[in-house]
């Protein structure tokens, strides 16, 4: 058997005698993704690859600076609401697309119409389904009526909602913008072999005033790798740029490797226990807030955090990250660490010698693996069922599961109804439907007064922890490994900004 | 259908001297029961052998690694893992499920094959038509992709794992058996005993099954060996079984990610499956021998 | 002969429709394909409209014949995960495939045949010996963590090979061996039985005393006849290996069809999963009949039969 020691030295003595980056010298940067893209077309498809190819080869009518949040002019200059569910929008002039084609107002609308109709089957429905229809006024002026008010909508547009050129699309379609994707982007797009490589190179004539620098980085190659060890081995051999999503054990271990560094950034994605205490679930000890506290408290989420996912990890106390607008944990009840009151809370509720409880989970395989061993702790004998995601939703809208290890990223939108409101606004994935709960997220998705939103959310967490139907647990971190000579900044949103990095 | 899509099978003549005696001087049996023997014994002694509880997790003694590494400690001889249980004690207990999942897999499978081989060799004919169809159709389906598809539809789970393999992995039992049988049933004492009037099952079972009963052995074995890989294989793609378990092929999963540093994590149970195996494989290469005419090795 | 040949050809076809029938019961049975397609925040509403835009609501045996029809008049549909064309999608994928199964397929020949001979030439002997022991090690060595260890070997500590791609012939050489070693030894004992048989009968008795040079009987006289079941064992292999090519193609990040397939399994996409399961099939069937045929041809005595 090999010597641990030794081989690590290997592994640094050949790594520090690599040659000198062909990457760094040619001033492009290899980036590599566990991830398929199925369709390059970001209403076409729902994975974390896609949304970082949209924001590098498209552009948005409105801005969100990841610094401050602050929203900023993007393809649209202005924007205001002419009444609750109509927003108007001056559009920049002077913008073309990759092919020449000149934006305007008939882009805007196609895209929009487009995307939100059903019947062109976008993949990410939940994004846009809010439009329901945009209309040109003058040739840089456009409305957009929403279907019910919908103040997050100016969140929306500076996200998910990218814009295509209207005549190129009505002929390529998703399929042709797949093939050859044409946006107005700091990238274009120069070729793309779905499931393996994407190239991309900088925009040269990028739109002057826009809020993204023009990109310094020339060219691009991201490389979809789906096993994280093979990903390690290409770093450590010199064969990849950067990487994302790596697990914080093995970030730990790959800082001892000199020519590369790693960076940790906080994510807006959460992890929570979500129970299914309603009517017809599955498990009736769960069924009890008792028992569900009992849960809450058995969790040592502060260790969890520190030792599962980083010293950036942040515990949260409800179920939305901090920054979104609405999200508070004032008021809300805690639950602390606290083994020998999750028993006295099972003892009360009558399940002194425990109860079976199937808790599932599909990604950071570990976490749920700690979830598991605390609840034995406590005395559920809580069996772990792992699967795919959408196996695992299947399980619980059909009232299946009782428990589950939940992460939600609300598609990096900076806004509490895209957050828990997913979960208590009585649609779909909520299977408690708690008539109060449901009210306050209605009034906080639709109301269009900032301070009655605030409110009505603030209150919304305050029941959810009330009644322990989620046992919010903290903010994932996602650990980059680059080249120590590539400058890059870590965002919550995941979103790493080729067009902001540099070579050293 | 043709015997070109079967394995050659050797033809089992009589033998001289016991067959106890001929096992005993063979050194692949008896380096394979030793092998074989000492996993079993360790998957039934597990628990007066782990220093811990192999579910047992301590979050703040994560990767601590093995004694000969200077960073090792005794309280963890094995070192610990990346949610800081104990690997000696993984080890150890995963010997259990490997060959639980040998076992049963080779029990089922074995069963479902050696009914139809006997059924197709014995009656011939038309019986001999359908089941060598089934059996060229099974053939013809790739069993790591169904098994994979299977249990990634049911959900992974030990029970799941086991029934696939076992669904699946009867083709070799079934061809064998089936030749065997076909040599088997046109020898004189078969062919007295049909003459004599004696039932059909007391002809399969009393006669024919204990004559190619050691071609059942010699096939069991690898069966055993190669279902013991499978589970392996699934549970390294993440559609085997599931979590806390201590398989072998899972433990490789989870520490595959951290190889680069910490190769005892993958080293130590990927060389106890390649041992176990190594150890059924000649087990049934020696018993092969055993069973075969002389001259042969 | 003839006669034969068609036998044994109306003989694949059954099997491949039996086959197609088992692989869309399979893949059909195991759970709702809509809401894997509709993807994550996906709302009931959504996932129903895909359901409907998908046929997915139709009744199984309807389609079932409608895949049927369409495979046959060789439409098979659209990927649910990809979004493209599944033909176009596995002519895509199989080159790589195809050529890691050749590559493993011939380096295992190349080390089981010279193995063969020589352990039957000198069968008892010491080299007998240790090819049979390394025969017997190898088949005991998972795949997937001989895969890792070439891979912390020649990439990481030594850097003589690429880690992951398909682009050059460098990138083939770790998955060729990691999937290729396996089939060696039963091709190896394959070929030392045939040798040994071969070796011992009249006919080579009666070349060596027509006083013909040893290796001429060895190879010319011999190895011909040992080779055929040889033959047959490397069409099954082959099956194997595009089987076992799912393993190997994950870890080193080729995009094959066996990567494909999982992806597939994974993501419930249904008709890339019973496409590759069909091809996969009908690639043993075709194999397993140019064997039966090569045999049939090759040996006299199954000739006259």
């Amino acid at each position: 058997m090999l010597n641990r020691s030794l081989l690590a030295a290997a592994i640094l003595a050949s790594v520090a005698a690599a040659p000198v980056q062909a990457a760094k010298k040619d001033n492009s940067v290899r980036f590599a993704y566990d991830q398929v893209l199925e369709n390059i077309d970001p209403y076409f498809n729902n994975v974390r690859l896609g949304v970082i190819m949209s924001h590098a080869v498209w552009d948005t009518l409105i801005y969100r600076d990841p610094n401050s949040n602050e929203y900023k002019p993007g393809l649209a200059t202005s924007w205001k609401w002419i009444d609750d569910r109509t927003l108007e929008l001056e559009l920049r002039q002077g913008v073309k697309f990759h092919n020449g084609e000149a934006f305007d107002a008939d882009d805007v609308v196609y895209t929009l119409n487009f995307a939100s109709d059903p019947a062109n089957k976008a993949t990410a429905q939940q994004n846009i389904s809010w439009v329901e229809k945009a209309e040109k006024v003058e040739q840089y002026k456009v409305r957009i009526r929403t279907k019910r008010p919908f103040p997050a909508a100016i969140e929306y547009l500076a996200g998910p909602i990218p814009m295509h050129p209207n005549e190129y699309y009505a002929t390529a379609g998703p399929k042709g913008m797949n093939e050859k994707p044409v946006g107005t982007g700091p990238y274009k797009v120069t070729e793309h072999v779905v499931g393996k490589v994407i190239r991309l190179e900088a925009n040269k004539d990028y739109w002057a005033s826009a809020p993204k620098p023009k990109a310094t980085i020339e060219r691009i190659e991201v490389r979809m790798i789906p096993d994280r060890q093979t990903q390690v081995a290409e770093m450590l051999s010199g064969g990849l740029d950067l990487i994302m999503n790596v697990p914080v054990e093995q970030a730990e271990q790959l800082k001892a490797a000199p020519h590369l560094a790693v960076t940790s950034g906080l994510t807006m994605r959460i992890v929570f226990i979500l129970f299914n205490s309603g009517q017809n679930g599955p498990n009736d000890a769960i069924k009890d807030v008792r028992v569900r506290q009992a849960i809450a408290h058995s969790i040592d989420k502060v260790t969890m955090a520190r030792q599962l996912v980083g010293e950036q990890a942040r515990v949260i106390e409800t179920i939305c990250f901090p920054t979104q607008f609405g999200c508070t944990d004032e008021g809300a009840r805690r639950y602390p660490y606290d083994p020998a009151k999750a028993k006295a809370l099972l003892a009360e509720a009558g399940f002194k010698d425990g109860f079976d409880l199937e808790f599932l989970g599909y990604r950071e395989r570990p976490q749920t693996e700690a979830m598991v061993n605390y609840m034995r702790a406590a005395g559920i004998r809580a069996n772990l069922k792992f699967m795919q995601y959408a196996a695992m939703r299947e399980q619980h809208r059909a009232n299946k599961a009782a428990a589950t290890h939940q992460t939600w990223g609300s598609f990096s939108i900076n806004d509490v109804s895209a957050g828990p409101s997913a979960y208590f606004k009585g649609i779909d994935d909520d299977m408690i439907k708690d008539p109060e709960v449901i009210a306050q997220f209605e009034k906080g998705d639709t109301s269009v007064d900032p301070a009655v939103r605030k409110e009505a959310y603030k209150r919304g967490l305050q029941l959810v922890n009330e009644r322990a139907y989620a046992v919010p647990l903290y903010a994932l971190t996602t650990n980059y490994v680059s080249d120590k000579d590539l400058q890059f900044k870590a965002y919550p949103d995941e979103l790493p900004r080729f067009w902001e990095m540099k070579w050293k | 259908m043709s015997d070109a899509v079967i394995l050659p099978i050797e033809t089992v003549t009589t033998k001289v001297g016991s067959p106890a005696a001929r096992m005993a001087a063979n050194p692949s049996v008896v380096t394979g029961l030793l092998l074989v023997g000492a996993v079993v014994a360790i998957a039934l002694l597990a628990p007066l052998l782990a220093p811990h509880d192999p579910y047992a997790q301590d979050l703040t003694r994560r990767l601590i690694p093995p004694i000969w590494h200077d960073k090792g400690v005794w309280f963890n001889p094995l070192g610990t893992d990346n949610l800081g249980r104990d690997y000696l004690s993984r080890v150890l207990y995963g010997a259990r499920i490997s060959l639980l999942i040998g076992l049963s897999v080779m029990v089922i499978s074995g069963l479902i094959g050696t009914a139809l081989g006997l059924a197709a060799g014995y009656f011939g004919g038309r019986t001999d038509l359908v089941i060598s169809f089934v059996i060229t159709a099974r053939l013809a389906m790739p069993v790591v992709l169904v098994a994979l598809a299977v249990v990634a539809m049911i959900g992974g789970s030990l029970p799941v794992v086991i029934l696939t393999l076992g669904l699946l992995k009867w083709d070799r039992f079934a061809v064998v058996m089936r030749s065997a049988t076909q040599q088997v049933r046109s020898l004189d004492y078969v062919t007295a005993a049909e003459a004599a009037g004696a039932s059909r099952s007391r002809i399969v079972l009393g006669e024919i099954l204990p004559n190619v009963f050691p071609h059942l052995i010699v096939v069991a074995t690898v069966e055993a060996g190669s279902a013991i890989l499978l589970e392996a294989a699934l549970s390294f793609l993440g559609l085997g079984v599931q979590p806390p378990l201590p398989s072998w092929g899972l433990m490789i999963a989870e520490a595959k990610n951290l190889m680069f540093f910490s190769f005892w994590l993958i080293a130590i149970p990927g060389t106890a499956l390649a041992l176990l195996v190594l150890g059924i494989n000649l087990l049934g290469d020696g018993l092969r021998d055993v069973f075969a005419p002389d001259g042969r090795s | 002969m003839l006669l034969y040949a068609l036998k044994r050809l109306g003989l694949a076809l059954l099997v491949a429709a039996f086959v197609s029938v088992v692989a869309f019961l399979l893949l059909r049975l195991s759970g709702d394909a809509a809401l894997a397609i509709a993807g994550e925040g996906a709302r009931d509403e959504d996932i129903a409209l895909v359901r409907r835009t998908y046929g997915l609501d139709r009744p199984l045996i309807v389609q079932y014949g409608d895949w049927l029809l369409r495979t046959l008049a060789g439409d098979l549909g659209q990927s649910l995960y990809f979004k493209t064309d599944v033909a176009a999608l596995i002519a895509d994928k199989l080159p790589v495939t195809f050529l890691i199964g050749s590559f493993s397929l011939l380096f295992a020949l190349a080390l089981s045949v010279p193995l063969g001979v020589l352990s039957a030439v000198y069968a008892g002997s010491w080299i007998d010996r240790l090819a049979l022991a390394l025969a017997v090690a190898g088949q005991a060595l998972p795949n997937f963590f001989f895969a890792l260890v070439l891979m912390m070997l020649f990439s990481i500590t030594l850097r003589w090979l690429p880690v992951s791609g398909s682009d050059t012939w460098a990138h083939f050489v770790m998955p060729t061996i990691a999937l290729g070693y396996y089939v060696t030894p039963p091709m190896m004992r394959l070929v030392r039985a045939g040798m040994v048989e071969v070796l011992g009968s009249d006919y080579i008795r009666t070349a060596r005393a027509k006083g013909l040079s040893p290796a001429s009987v060895v190879f010319k006289h011999g190895l011909r006849n040992a080779l055929v079941p040889v033959v047959a064992l490397a069409a099954v292999q082959l099956g194997y290996l595009l089987g076992g090519s799912i393993v190997i193609e994950t870890i080193f990040a080729l995009d094959g069809l066996g990567y494909l397939a999982y992806q597939s399994i994974t993501h419930k996409d249904f008709p890339v999963t019973q496409a590759v399961l069909l091809l996969l099939a009908l690639i043993y069937v075709l194999l397993t009949l140019v064997s039966d045929l090569l045999n049939a041809f090759l040996d006299p005595r199954m000739r006259v039969a």
